[in-house]
């Protein structure tokens, strides 16, 4: 057996070749790519307004709350992994975390259940002063490197009094993220429920506040029917209104989000969720190691099939 | 043993495994007259071993492309550890100190803080045990199913450093802590850790329904009264017997109550941090029965395997090449 005669015969060669290009795949080939990963708190209004059954799934009307949950759900199929997602509630006049971002991918079964077991219920009060909210969530993420996404209808019980508007100036542009409105832009009945959490009908005009009745009035005393500074600030008339009702108070969410320095978008189907969250943005620079191995191995393979064709 | 495919379509490749099998890959000797060779069943036995080394480099290589991995599986283990319910009180006073008093600079430790670190602690102890997270307040909030995933776990718990929230409505509470335990196997102990600073009134009707779960699920309950300086104890008994009611003191009739229960139930009055860590090792130490579980095996890629035997494979063709005889 010598060698030199092999050294003629292509055959070797590319054998030799393929033998030697496979070899590196034992050294665990990489290439590094720039992934989009993303570190976001989900906030969720759960106030009584997010019952509202105005969205639609598979010809069935479902709840506001209902459809968030759905749409969180379907998102974290889409988050890359490595990106990492928190929960947590809205109600009253502040927002409480339920657990710090968890990472998507290892910790799916978690977070879905989670999502799952959200529920007007865990509301700790009844109010819903969104602002008050959005403040108090804002302050709380202050320090984190976390982009919020917080979800709301806008619709606040009682009904803001312009006069004693939040000032959100301190906390502007102080974090990143997007409230995400609800809703549609019909009027629709809000569902009631009684303690044990059996559904009691809709709400009805003497059921809800339909003004804040605090301090006093933004408008000029002179307008106000049996105005008395000390006794009825509010003027003698009752209050009426169809706060009983609900829709997507899009302009005023628009204007939170302005004022905090978020963006705003609607939640209009599960994909629009996609869109407003996988923006750039918000996207942090991750470094993702693809196994590069396979185009080694493919190599290999068609200088093996090589020997065989002629 | 699942096999699985990460891109099933590059099997169509395994069709180059029909190469070897119709061409031998070899220079071809011309000879005079073929028919006049006997037949030679080494020479047979030797060309199909060599045309199968290339079939087997073919295919292995075809399948490391295609990705072939043994998915994620689970088995089954013996071990020691519990299912544990952590179950936080989320209500305003547990941000104060011990001492009753807001939190200064001076390294004074808020309640919930001093808590939180424990329990942190403690789940880093318990290497087999799974672990769930509800919280109350006015009412309760389900974080976490009982789960292995301790980096969740210390999510959860991390994120009870936020300010607390408005009152204290323990037997909500409690009824969903005992519902992580439906449908799930009665295997080693089940725990619903309580961790609170104060207590309330439990209504008869939740005292009634509490009684029910409690038996059913054969839960032992741990509860950890984080207790403020000169607030009523456990154990206090009043001096007039006129506040001996459980509006008046509703920290010690919770304990009666928990106490007629008939479940295995420890109560621990911590005053200080280092009150707490006992109650945590307790659990470390009495709470250890066999447990069934399931150890998950997290999917294990083959494809190097598969490339490491078509190099073998190739490296046997190589020399069958060397071997080749030249006219």
């Amino acid at each position: 057996m010598t060698i030199t005669p092999n050294l003629r015969d292509y055959r070797f060669w590319l054998l030799a070749a393929a033998l030697l290009i496979l070899s590196a795949v034992f050294f665990h080939p990489q290439t590094s790519a720039q992934a989009s990963l993303y570190r976001l708190t989900f906030i969720v209004d759960i106030t009584r307004s997010m019952n509202t059954e105005d969205y639609q799934l598979d010809q069935q009307p479902l709840g506001r709350l209902q459809f968030v949950k759905q749409a969180l759900r379907r998102e974290l199929l889409k988050l890359p992994c490595g990106s990492q997602v928190g929960l947590g509630v809205f109600t009253e006049r502040r927002s409480t975390l339920l657990f710090e971002p968890i990472e998507v991918c290892s910790g799916f079964a978690e977070i879905d259940a989670a999502i799952a077991a959200l529920d007007w219920r865990m509301a700790w009060a009844a109010d819903s002063r969104i602002a008050s909210g959005l403040l108090s969530t804002l302050e709380m993420l202050k320090d984190k490197d976390q982009t919020l996404v917080f979800f709301s209808d806008g619709q606040e019980a009682p009904p803001p009094n312009p006069r004693y508007k939040l000032d959100l100036s301190a906390v502007k542009d102080q974090v990143k993220g997007v409230i995400v409105g609800v809703g549609g832009e019909q009027l629709s009945p809000i569902p009631k429920f009684d303690a044990k959490g059996q559904r009691q009908g809709f709400y009805k005009p003497e059921d809800v506040p339909h003004r804040s009745s605090f301090g006093e009035s933004d408008l000029n005393p002179e307008k106000i029917q049996g105005y008395n500074a000390r006794n009825a600030p509010f003027g003698s008339d009752a209050a009426t209104g169809d706060e009983h009702m609900s829709r997507l108070h899009e302009s005023y969410l628009r204007q939170l989000a302005a004022e905090s320095g978020l963006q705003y978008r609607r939640l209009t189907d599960t994909d629009s969720l996609d869109n407003a969250l996988q923006q750039a943005e918000f996207a942090k620079p991750g470094i993702q190691n693809i196994d590069s191995s396979w185009r080694f191995a493919g190599l290999a393979l068609l200088l093996l099939a090589a020997i065989y064709i002629r | 043993m699942n096999l699985g495919l990460e891109y099933p379509w590059v099997l169509a490749g395994l069709l180059l495994c029909l190469l070897p099998i119709f061409r031998l890959g070899a220079v071809a000797n011309p000879y005079p007259w073929q028919a006049i060779l006997p037949p030679d069943p080494l020479s047979q036995a030797i060309s199909g071993l060599i045309r199968l080394l290339g079939v087997l480099a073919i295919g292995g290589l075809t399948l490391g492309l295609a990705g072939a991995y043994l998915q994620e599986q689970q088995v089954e283990r013996i071990g020691h550890g519990a299912h544990i319910v952590m179950l936080l009180d989320r209500s305003n006073s547990m941000d104060n100190t011990f001492a009753g008093k807001a939190p200064d600079a001076q390294g004074e430790e808020s309640k919930a803080n001093a808590a939180r670190r424990l329990l942190n602690q403690f789940v880093d102890h318990r290497q087999h045990d799974l672990i769930g997270v509800a919280e109350y307040s006015t009412s309760p909030l389900f974080v976490l199913p009982l789960t292995e995933n301790k980096a969740a776990i210390h999510a959860a718990i991390d994120a009870t450093a936020l300010p607390a929230l408005a009152y204290t409505n323990v037997s909500k509470g409690l009824s969903m802590a005992l519902e992580f335990f439906d449908s799930r196997p009665v295997t080693g102990s089940r725990i619903v850790l309580l961790v609170s600073d104060g207590a309330a009134v439990i209504d008869p009707d939740s005292e009634a329904a509490l009684r029910e779960l409690f038996k059913q699920r054969q839960v032992s309950l741990y509860w950890v009264f984080l207790r403020t300086a000169n607030s009523p104890g456990l154990f206090e008994i009043p001096d007039d017997p006129r506040d001996d009611n459980a509006q008046a003191m509703p920290e010690r009739y919770l304990h009666l109550f928990f106490n007629s229960l008939h479940i295995p139930y420890k109560a621990y009055e911590a005053e200080t941090p280092g009150a707490l860590q006992q109650a945590v090792d307790d659990i470390n130490r009495l709470e250890n029965r066999p447990l069934h579980y399931f150890e998950r095996i997290p999917k294990q890629d083959l494809s190097t395997r598969c490339y490491a035997f078509a190099a073998v494979m190739l490296l046997l063709l190589l020399g069958v090449k060397l071997c080749e005889a030249r006219p």
